[in-house]
């Protein structure tokens, strides 16, 4: 599997989940540190860290430290592989549309 | 040509489309029931079958790729002729909706169409799926091209 193909994967593994994907939408909100995310979901602790692990290896947020705490926010280009990904279907359906105008022409009535 | 892109940009889990087309509302959902048609602008229909039936699947096959047999399963959710079709599109990783919406107007037809459900599922190969769908697009291009 490519490099472009693994990083793909990532991101729509990350976001498959649904925990994940509260916790991905909650951090577009602002920046946040792992008790402020268990606090704001009915999710223990270690699950969160779970979940920020995943979604930080699948470069959808970044951590920062200061002193004890890890805040966590969303990476901007963070969902491009999903972006580029639904890309390829516009290409696609753009593609065979202006085929569908060119057949409309020599269909008969 | 008259294909306008009305995707939303911030709505990324949905694709969209209208054509003003000049042909009548019965033209355009031949061209979008036909399987013999469809083989001329969208995909091969498997065994050019394909019933007009809510719950009856049908697929589309395209050239396979390492992850991907190039199987395009579908089935009806809706069938109303000849205002609106209605059809789940699957590939590997990816379950979409199809809708295409035919509204009657004074020159002809405007036909809506929407991708819509782009939902991450990880029983399956998204590298593959995509793949798939590059070079397709490229071949598509370059046969568009040549034309």
């Amino acid at each position: 599997m490519d490099d472009v193909a693994a990083c793909e994967n990532k991101v729509f593994l990350a976001l498959a989940d649904p925990s994940r994907r509260a916790i991905f939408e909650s951090l577009t909100h602002g920046e946040a540190a792992v008790k402020d995310l268990t606090a704001r979901f009915s999710i223990s602790q270690p699950a969160v860290s779970q979940h920020l692990a995943i979604l930080k290896d699948a470069g959808l947020v970044h951590g920062r430290r200061e002193g004890r705490h890890v805040y966590y926010r969303v990476e901007p280009r963070g969902l491009q592989p999903l972006v580029d990904w639904i890309a390829h279907y516009r290409v696609f359906w753009t593609a065979h549309l202006e085929r569908l105008e060119t057949l409309l022409e020599q269909m008969d009535e | 040509m008259s294909l306008t892109d009305t995707t939303d940009t911030t709505q990324t889990f949905a694709i969209s489309f209208e054509l003003d087309l000049k042909h009548g509302p019965a033209k355009v959902w031949r061209a979008l029931t036909d399987p013999v048609l469809l083989n001329e602008w969208l995909l091969p229909v498997v065994e050019n079958k394909l019933e007009l039936m809510t719950g009856a699947a049908f697929s589309f096959q395209t050239q396979a790729h390492p992850g991907w047999d190039g199987t395009v399963n579908c089935k009806m959710l809706e069938v109303d002729a000849p205002h609106k079709l209605t059809y789940a599109w699957g590939v590997p990783g990816l379950d979409t909706v199809m809708t295409f919406t035919l509204t009657p107007t004074a020159s002809g037809t405007l036909l809506s169409i929407v991708q819509s459900g782009f939902k991450p599922d990880q029983k399956h190969n998204f590298g593959g799926a995509r793949y798939g769908w590059k070079m397709m697009g490229e071949k598509l291009i370059a046969i568009l091209d040549a034309t």
